[in-house]
């Protein structure tokens, strides 16, 4: 921890600085939209904010990757016109949990590999993440300390931790110094507060402990014992096939594509639009044949992307323990109780295998 | 070249989807520059006795009379349209095959329900062949020209095969469970951009049930929340009875 990396800011000044923020830049947070759920949403006035809330609706993702996002426009004609289209826009993201962070990152990741997403990676230079720490869970649903997502690493501008008195604020690139510089509120840290943060940190390993009954390196092993495991049947019967889970993943980033037409049929653009593998379109090629029909095999493979292929490509974990799944999921499935169950039935083969 | 002639039809139903056409506003104009309208009761007198490019048909079919005329229309037409709930599935009107025929007409007519020969209540494509299909009760007005515009390029559409959960999810409504209502999104056909649950409805399945509905996960999921199976069957028979017909 160098120090002047930090700067302070009283907690009772919190919302003036939101304010002065507003006054400045676009600005995204989260706000209350009842029978506790949240969503980010830009905004007015600092009154809006909740400062303590669990995991929105959808995860910030849909400001780096729009729900419907115009990749082209057309004009048809005795030539056809094509014009590449890329949206963006200045936003600064206040407010963000250290597991959504951690989704951008994965996003970050596959997006940046080849063939590059030149949208998103215009779109995500125009955007700044100001990051809150939760200094404790959310609820049960969380697994963000399973697979490292509950303490601040990188991925963020500005990263605020709330202590006693202050919100002590890492500065983590010159986008979140620029908003120091220009809110003009905060000030220095000084050694006494540092040591406060020490202690924080130190807490939340007692506070944060590992929620799943296995340690994350031998994940890869688990899924590759896994494949034919009893629990997807079990889910067979469950799923409702909503497609619930992958909208609100702040790692799922499958789209199709899409033309619509004016009225005049003479203009027109191709879009893409958030797309799920649990959906019975998402598998189905010509001829009417489908990859994926069972809802067994569907949901194996939400849980393969998340789990086990994106770790041989990138070496990463493609959960963030956000536990929006288990949250939004009507008919219970819960991320945290599959793992467990795929845990149980495993360790039952390897004993039989000893025996 | 010449405009396609348009015609709009209406059977047993409300004409609240033509009513959406009606109310199109602004659009209308940019409409009748694409397309010539050359019947359509609900906004115009003027009838037309030739071929049609396009049929929309408003409605089920539920008596002789209708199967006739709906037959003559799919004979005049190049493209036929199932406009409207009552048209795609049947609809609300489908209720009635819940009952005995007879015992239904003298519920309604009386002694002279003799003088209102019914049948079993049909969608449209259960009685002729049908080409788009536009759900909802009433019809989305996006869809509507989306699907038109689809039939003018020559393109098939294709309504989603997903429920209504996936759309308003993507808008970020409180789920209705949440604020312990009981909603049909999760087992109803999506494409109408979860109209109703954004405006602080729930959804009353009236675009008909999904193509692959999890109906066991759903009853499953219903005494989770404490929902009487009863209760819920009545629910999806409002609008899909007559699906009884295409599973027969």
């Amino acid at each position: 921890m160098k120090i002047e990396q930090y700067r302070l800011i009283e907690k009772s000044r919190i919302k003036e600085f939101l304010n002065k923020l507003i006054s400045i830049y676009n600005v995204v947070a989260p706000v209350e939209k009842g029978f506790n759920n949240f969503a980010f949403e830009q905004i007015r006035t600092a009154d809006e904010v909740r400062l303590n809330y669990i995991p929105t609706i959808l995860p910030p993702k849909k400001y780096f990757l729009p729900k419907k996002e115009t990749i082209l426009e057309f004009e048809l004609g005795d030539e056809l016109k094509v014009e590449p289209v890329t949206e963006y826009e200045n936003l600064v993201l206040f407010g963000v949990h250290t597991c959504d962070i951690a989704g951008i990152k994965c996003l970050n990741m596959v997006l940046s590999d080849r063939p590059k997403d030149t949208a998103y990676l215009i779109r995500k230079k125009h955007i700044t993440i100001i990051g809150i720490e939760c200094n404790n869970y959310c609820d049960d649903y969380a697994s963000c300390s399973f697979v490292g997502a509950h303490i601040p690493t990188t991925g963020y501008d500005l990263m605020f931790t709330e202590l006693s008195e202050h919100f002590i604020v890492h500065v983590h690139s010159s986008k979140g110094m620029e908003i120091v510089e220009k809110t003009e509120m905060f000030k220095g840290a000084d050694q006494n507060t540092i040591e406060e943060l020490k202690i924080l940190r130190n807490n939340k390993l007692k506070v944060f402990n590992n929620e799943i009954p296995t340690e994350r390196r031998y994940i890869p092993d688990l899924f590759d014992r896994s494949f034919n495991a009893t629990v997807w049947q079990e889910l067979e019967s469950k799923c409702l096939s909503c497609g619930n889970c992958t909208a609100v993943c702040p790692t799922c980033y499958c789209f199709d594509i899409k033309e619509d037409v004016e009225l005049s049929l003479k203009r027109g653009e191709r879009y893409r639009v958030w797309f799920s593998c649990q959906l019975d379109p998402f598998a189905k090629v010509a001829g009417g044949i489908d990859f994926r029909r069972e809802r067994s095999a569907r949901q194996r493979h939400r849980f393969y992307r998340k789990f086990r292929y994106h770790i041989d490509r990138y070496g990463m974990i493609f959960c963030t323990g956000c536990g929006r799944c288990s949250r939004t999921c009507m008919a219970g499935i819960n991320l945290k109780e599959v793992l467990t169950s795929l845990i149980r039935e495993s360790e039952a083969k390897i004993w039989r295998k000893w025996l | 070249m010449s405009k396609p002639k348009v015609a709009f039809f209406d059977f047993a139903c409300c004409e609240g989807c033509q009513l959406q056409v009606a109310n199109l506003g602004e659009m209308v104009l940019d409409l009748i520059d694409i397309v010539d309208i050359v019947e359509f009761r609900e906004v115009m007198s003027e009838k037309w006795d030739g071929e049609f490019d396009v049929s929309f048909i408003e409605g089920s079919i539920t008596d002789e009379h209708a199967v006739e005329r709906v037959k003559k229309i799919r004979e005049k037409s190049k493209i036929l349209v199932a406009l409207g709930s009552c048209a795609t599935i049947g609809g609300v009107n489908g209720m009635k095959n819940s009952f005995n025929l007879e015992e239904a007409g003298r519920y309604v007519y009386g002694e002279a329900y003799k003088f209102f020969p019914t049948i079993h209540t049909k969608a449209v494509h259960q009685v002729v062949r049908v080409d788009y299909f536009i759900n909802g009760c009433p019809i989305y007005q996006p869809e509507f020209l989306t699907v038109l515009k689809c039939i003018l390029k020559g393109l098939p559409y294709y309504v989603p095969e997903y429920p209504v959960c996936v759309e308003c999810k993507l808008n970020e409504n409180v789920c209705m469970y949440d604020r312990g209502l009981t909603c049909m999104g999760p087992v109803t056909k999506a494409g109408c951009n979860s109209w109703c649950i954004n405006n602080g409805n729930i959804c009353y399945g009236c675009r008909g049930l999904t193509i692959n509905p999890n109906s066991q996960g759903f009853k499953d999921v219903l005494k989770k929340f404490g929902i009487p199976e009863d209760f819920l069957m009545k629910k999806i028979e409002m609008y899909n009875k007559c699906k009884e017909l295409d599973e027969s």
